[in-house]
């Protein structure tokens, strides 16, 4: 059985998979080739990919498959709480160092994740300073440590 | 002729990779055996720390493959617990793995998955061992052009046997193949699709790839599995611990049957465990379910999938090692991480670096016989990983995540590329594909280019070169004939599959 919408996600994917190929092959076009003897040249692989992608979508417009189901209301929220916190880890990593930002990261993915505050707190805290250590004294791998905690040591 | 594996068990039996093997495997075990964490994201996660380890090739090389084939074992854990496939080459096993665990025969399950394995894998290995190099001397005949019609091949083949949907799994291969073509052509110089950023310059950096696209897209999956609640029942007791001698050879034949399938699946280019599992076990099912008890607990029934997804597992290192076509998504990765070390496997791979090739293969022996040794004792060990809480284990991949890229270059583009190839990953995963193929396109993509680019450059550009030889037009006439069948295959399956077992989340490898 097949449900209309999720029919119309495959031929969503398809459309955009088409403009995709329209854009590598437009890029590949514009690609200038400065002398060489290489009778193939850069343009022609992608040029080729583009034309094989093209087909591929238009099947796949014509012919659409099922997918999963897609996440609604409160766990599409969670999902995009789950991104922003690996973006702010992410965006905070070198300027707060490796063990505030991995303490606020954990605790929060583990609150996500359906932890409580308690066991999210303890987990960040062990796992944040543990992994420190084995990180940067085991693996030998140099860890950022925040501006202010370099001010201290 | 096997002077490589003389050498090979030299380099194997140092100390260092000796005990490489062992932490391989155990590591592996514990990775696989996680919920949702099958082989290929144990790996992607735990690359970039094998890197920071600043080990020789060989050495980086030995521990992948004990984490790859330890990975393998410890998918069958939830299968045979929980009923959960940890992998998809686990979820035959979960078929008659599960009701034995109900019936109270956990632990003697896990034991005897144990014993197949360990056959499975032997019989794998010591056909690697005999046809890698045969191989490798036919594949020293290969020209470019020969190569790209290999590729070709692997490709269809690939998309025949991978995934539920060919369309999908062509399309997965051809963006795979795109992202490849990243970066300053070598050819020419020419920049492609870097948009100015001097970061892609060189590529998208193969870990950056495989981290986005395996371990975070699986931190966005496990959410939603987290929510459904599925499969998080309590862990039945093991039971006697050990399986008897009398039910290890009760099921020899299906043993030694699935070795033999499971090995000659893997050796064929994109097709891993999860048809050999498949395969092996209507197999037996066919041959020796005489009274029905397949799929109620008959112990053949999980020796058949267990002996053929390791056996594949290893079978997948013969085009690896000798043609440079990985069997199947994990092996893809590892090549990954083979040419990280400026090593490109392919046929001259056993007389220019044997100890790199002899190396791997006499570590796989090791690590096949430290997995027994590991698995049957410590069952029960293992199977408390088990009960380890998502909201310590998402955590705990996004920290190997966000470090293993850090360490790179100490530089954060490369984290938010990851973040942005994981959301792309997560998606794709969502419309019903299947990651194997990307992987396996992103790494073969430069080589196809390669080749194809050589093979015109030697014939001036006439194209007539790609099928001039009888290897190469071998080649093209067997992918063509890949391709008609998807239309007849979904109708044999349809008729050979005993009850059609909802596949869905599950990663092929």
């Amino acid at each position: 059985m097949t449900v209309p919408g999720r029919r119309a996600a495959d031929r969503l994917l398809g459309l955009c998979l088409l403009g995709l190929a329209a854009f590598v092959a437009v890029q590949a076009l514009q690609l200038e080739v400065p002398f060489s003897y290489d009778p193939v040249g850069p343009k022609a692989f992608p040029l080729g990919l583009a034309i094989l992608l093209a087909g591929l979508s238009l099947v796949l417009v014509a012919k659409p498959g099922d997918n999963g189901h897609w996440p609604h209301g409160a766990l599409g929220l969670k999902l995009l709480a789950v991104l922003g916190v690996l973006l702010v880890y992410a965006t905070l990593f070198t300027r707060l160092g490796y063990i505030v930002t991995s303490l606020l990261a954990i605790t929060l993915l583990a609150r996500l994740f359906a932890a409580a505050w308690g066991k999210a707190l303890l987990t960040g805290a062990l796992m944040a300073v543990g992994s420190y250590f084995l990180f940067t004294r085991g693996l030998g791998i140099s860890l950022p440590h925040g501006l202010w905690l370099s001010a201290l040591a | 002729m096997f002077d490589f594996l003389i050498q090979g068990f030299g380099v194997a039996l140092s100390p260092l990779n000796l005990g490489l093997a062992f932490l391989g495997a155990l590591l592996g075990t514990l990775f696989g055996a996680l919920p949702g964490i099958g082989p290929i994201n144990g790996i992607a996660i735990l690359m970039p720390l094998a890197y920071t380890l600043g080990l020789p090739a060989e050495s980086a090389l030995i521990l992948l493959a004990g984490i790859y084939t330890g990975a393998e074992y410890g998918g069958r854990m939830s299968s045979i617990l929980l009923n959960v496939p940890g992998d998809a080459g686990a979820v035959m096993t979960t078929l008659d793995g599960h009701p034995l665990a109900k019936q109270g025969l956990a632990g003697p399950a896990l034991g005897l998955s144990a014993v197949s394995s360990f056959v499975g894998a032997t019989i794998a290995i010591l056909g690697l061992t005999l046809f890698a190099p045969l191989l490798a001397e036919v594949a020293v005949m290969f020209g470019p052009a020969e190569f790209f019609a290999l590729m070709v091949f692997a490709f269809a083949s690939m998309s025949v046997m991978m995934g539920k949907d060919p369309v999908k799994t062509a399309i997965g291969a051809v963006l795979g193949v795109l992202i490849a073509t990243v970066g300053v052509d070598s050819g020419t110089g020419v920049l492609r699709y870097t948009f100015g950023m001097a970061e892609l310059y060189d590529g998208i950096d193969f870990v950056v790839m495989i981290i986005g696209l395996f371990a975070i897209s699986e931190i966005l999956l496990m959410l939603e599995h987290a929510n459904r609640q599925d499969g998080e029942g309590d862990i039945p007791p093991l039971g006697r611990v050990f399986v008897s001698l009398k039910e290890i050879l009760f099921c020899k034949g299906a043993m030694l049957r699935s070795g033999l399938i499971g090995f000659i699946i893997g050796v064929l280019p994109g097709t891993g465990a999860s048809v050999a599992g498949a395969v092996s076990y209507t197999t037996e099912k066919r041959l020796s379910d005489k009274e029905g008890t397949f799929g109620n607990g008959d112990m053949r029934g999980l020796a058949a999938p267990e002996a053929a997804n390791n056996a594949s597992a290893a079978g997948s290192f013969v085009p690896m090692l000798t043609l440079g076509i990985p069997g199947s998504g994990t092996t893809a990765v590892l090549l990954g991480a083979l040419m990280l070390y400026n090593i490109t496997p392919g046929p001259m791979m056993f007389s220019e670096r044997p100890e790199v090739a002899g190396g791997l293969i006499a570590s796989l022996y090791i690590g096949n016989l430290v997995l027994l040794a590991l698995n049957l004792p410590l069952a029960g060990v293992f199977a408390k990983v088990l009960t380890i809480p998502r909201w310590v284990l998402v955590p705990g991949i996004a920290l190997l995540a966000f470090v293993g890229v850090y360490q790179l270059h100490s530089d954060l583009t490369a984290i938010y590329l990851m973040l942005a190839i994981g959301v792309f990953g997560y998606l794709l995963r969502k419309l019903g594909f299947s990651l194997a193929p990307v992987i396996l396109g992103y790494v073969l993509g430069g080589l196809m280019e390669e080749n194809l680019r050589r093979a015109l450059a030697i014939s001036g550009g006439d194209v007539e070169i790609l099928w001039r030889s009888g290897i190469s037009l071998g080649l093209w006439i067997a992918a063509a004939a890949l391709l008609v069948l998807p239309w007849l295959l979904p109708k044999l399956l349809a008729k050979l599959q005993p009850g059609n077992r909802p596949l869905e989340q599950v990663e092929d490898d």
